[in-house]
């Protein structure tokens, strides 16, 4: 029925629908026909259906898809068989009615069936405990037993006071080697070794952010070297080395200022000056400058108190308690 | 003014011949409005400034001068603290000197000229002829009875002589504009050295709002450069007043981040605001906390917006409605004037 040459627009034929199965006339409009397989309706003002090629017999029609495998999971499955691996996030694998996404205006956010910000995500699902322990199980065989003398950790901490970790990694790919296998973190605790005051502080700046306050525990992580035995050796390295330097005095070092100082220290202080001179001024000592003034006027305890109540505030920052004792402190001082 | 213990909560009314003068500055802005709707100005009497009046009484003013500092959250109430304070001193007869908001003169300033005195400062004449205006408004009885010490020269052609009255001083600086801020380092500097005579009839009331400002940054700049604090002339006599080298007298202040520049806005307590340096030469002071309204008082200041009837809502007059301002607020005086407002 085709034909080259035609002059006027083709319209719907009723012949097409005995001979194109999937072929349905579209109500109202003659020009078009309507087709089951894409569930679409196309022109055909240009010639018959045949033309367009893609719906003639080549496309399957779809099939169904079952019910998830969710429906059919019993409750005390073994998930590990589920999730053996990491593989990304698959709907009608997961139980749980998860739900992620921008809420849209007076929504939720979108369920799990076909969401992509799940797929895009990495997820967990084949590390839940029951697989760690397949795993554990699996490795204890390359294990030796924990020492039973080192069942505290203080005990542990006593023997063995400088701890190193590293990482091996395990990949199934064209190379065994990992480069990240070659980290080393080194850890000790500051109060095993032996610094004096000075030493203390010299090793806190030249650590730096490596020191942890709360836990007391210095950590050197090295990386810079290719191999692993090279960096644990640097390790080492490093940490004699700040030992050393920290017990030796430079001559540079007589010249840090109160800006370096790491604690407020009230003895010559701008706040000791103030005092001393407020005090002198109001002539509470009575009569006479001079070295005695000064110390008499140190012990008494009002200055004591203040001295107490200014090293807190410089040095624990402002806090309502602090300003309060201070403010105590200064009335005491002005007898208020 | 009568207040006292007993008075904890309550307001007082200031005489509307002592408001004119007393404050021609120095109130919060919104207060002057309220001030304006009302008619009338009310003060509630509160702990902290209860406290350091209770202090000024008992001071010994032989003694160098104490530092109160008043500091507390944001509309958490220390401007009006601080000026009740100094309507107790102006009562009693003292001279006020009150710096509204020390902010104002490290920021916008547009004309900066070099100062005639010592070439390496900066003067602001637009805000120190403003700020002696106001001064001559509050201290006028006073102005003519204290005499200046020292002869101060201006010009080649005008000088002031020892012996004349501070109010000449004060109308030469205002009316010579170029040479203002010298005349109110001058006035600073007479001021502190004849109170701390021990014949001297007179106290001296230093009031500084945003006491913060001279130990912070200032935004000014000259030819492209920030200008330092130390450069400007006017902060510079303030920073010299704020030491306790004189005596006859008193140094209230208050911290305040709301004008403050590079600061963060949760930062409320003495150290954060005054730095190292201002604490420094603050210290000693004794801190003055000013906290949110407590029950009693919020009680007094809704009643006291219900008795004025600012409150027009119906449901404000329910238990419940107060319950739910006192929740919206959070006690807060500012935020609870400002939620008032709407009502």
């Amino acid at each position: 029925m085709e034909s080259t040459a035609k002059k006027r627009r083709c319209s719907f034929n009723k012949d097409w629908e005995t001979t194109y199965h999937w072929v349905k006339p579209v109500q109202g409009d003659s020009q078009r026909v309507f087709c089951e397989v894409c569930q679409s309706s196309f022109s055909v003002s240009h010639g018959a259906p045949e033309r367009s090629g893609r719906e003639f017999g080549s496309r399957k029609p779809r099939r169904e898809e079952g019910e998830p495998r969710t429906e059919k999971m019993p409750l005390d499955q073994d998930w590990t068989a589920v999730y053996p691996a990491a593989t990304p996030f698959r709907a009608g694998s997961v139980p749980l009615p998860v739900r992620m996404g921008y809420p849209m205006k007076g929504g939720v956010p979108p369920e799990k069936k076909g969401n992509l910000e799940l797929i895009k995500i990495p997820n967990f699902l084949h590390l839940t405990p029951a697989a760690i322990k397949k795993h554990c199980e699996a490795l204890k065989p390359f294990c030796t037993e924990w020492p039973s003398a080192l069942d505290t950790d203080a005990k542990c901490d006593e023997h063995f006071p400088i701890k190193v970790e590293c990482t091996d990694y395990v990949s199934s790919g064209l190379s065994v080697r990992n480069p990240s296998a070659r980290i080393v973190q080194l850890k000790v605790k500051l109060s095993i070794l032996n610094l004096d005051d000075h030493a203390r502080k010299k090793m806190l700046k030249l650590v730096g952010e490596r020191y942890c306050k709360d836990t007391d525990v210095l950590t050197i992580t090295t990386d810079s070297c290719p191999l692993r035995q090279q960096n644990y050796d640097y390790a080492q390295y490093l940490l004699t080395v700040l030992y050393h330097e920290s017990w030796k005095t430079e001559a540079w070092e007589a010249e840090k200022t109160v800006a370096d100082m790491e604690e407020y220290s009230w003895e010559g202080s701008p706040s000791q000056k103030n005092i001393m001179d407020m005090l002198l001024r109001m002539k509470v000592a009575g009569e006479g400058e001079g070295e005695e003034v000064q110390e008499q006027l140190l012990a008494r305890s009002e200055v004591q108190e203040y001295k107490d109540s200014v090293t807190r505030l410089k040095n624990e920052g402002d806090n309502e308690s602090s300003v309060l004792q201070y403010k105590e402190a200064v009335k005491k001082v002005f007898n208020l | 003014s009568q207040s006292s213990e007993k008075h904890l909560g309550q307001f007082y009314t200031l005489p509307s011949a002592h408001f004119r003068p007393l404050f021609p500055h120095g109130l919060p802005y919104r207060y002057q409005q309220q001030v304006k709707t009302f008619n009338e100005a009310c003060f509630m009497v509160r702990p902290p400034a209860l406290e350091v009046i209770s202090y000024l009484k008992k001071a010994d003013y032989s003694k160098p001068a104490l530092r109160y500092l008043f500091y507390g959250v944001k509309g958490s109430g220390k401007t009006m603290s601080l000026c009740h304070a100094v309507h107790f001193c102006y009562t009693q007869g003292w001279v006020v000197l009150h710096i509204p908001d020390a902010h104002l003169w490290v920021k916008n300033c547009k004309e900066l000229l070099p100062s005639s005195y010592n070439s390496a400062r900066f003067d602001q004449p637009l805000q120190a002829t403003t700020w002696l205006r106001n001064f001559r408004t509050t201290n006028e009885h006073l102005l003519s009875q204290i005499k200046t010490k020292r002869r101060y020269v201006w010009t080649k052609r005008e000088s002031t002589d020892e012996g004349r009255p501070l109010g000449e001083l004060v109308n030469q600086g205002i009316s010579r504009v170029k040479s203002s801020s010298d005349v109110v380092g001058a006035l600073m500097k007479d001021l502190r050295l004849q109170s701390s005579q021990p014949g001297a009839d007179f106290r001296l009331v230093v009031a500084v709002d945003g006491v913060n400002a001279l130990w912070g940054r200032s935004t000014i700049k000259k030819e492209n450069k920030s200008v330092d604090l130390e450069e400007l002339t006017l902060i510079h006599n303030l920073k010299k007043l704020m030491k306790n080298d004189w005596t006859g007298g008193a140094i209230i202040t208050t911290l305040s981040q709301t004008g403050s520049l590079y600061t963060p806005k949760s930062a409320y307590l003495p150290q954060e605001l005054l730095g190292e340096t201002g604490f420094d030469s603050m210290d000693p002071f004794i801190p003055v906390s000013v906290p949110n309204y407590s029950e009693k008082e919020f009680e007094s200041a809704y009643l006291y917006y219900l008795d004025r009837k600012w409150l027009q809502h119906p449901q404000s007059r329910t238990e419940d409605g107060k319950k739910e301002l006192s929740f919206l607020s959070s006690k807060n005086p500012s935020m609870l004037d400002r939620i008032c407002g709407f009502l």
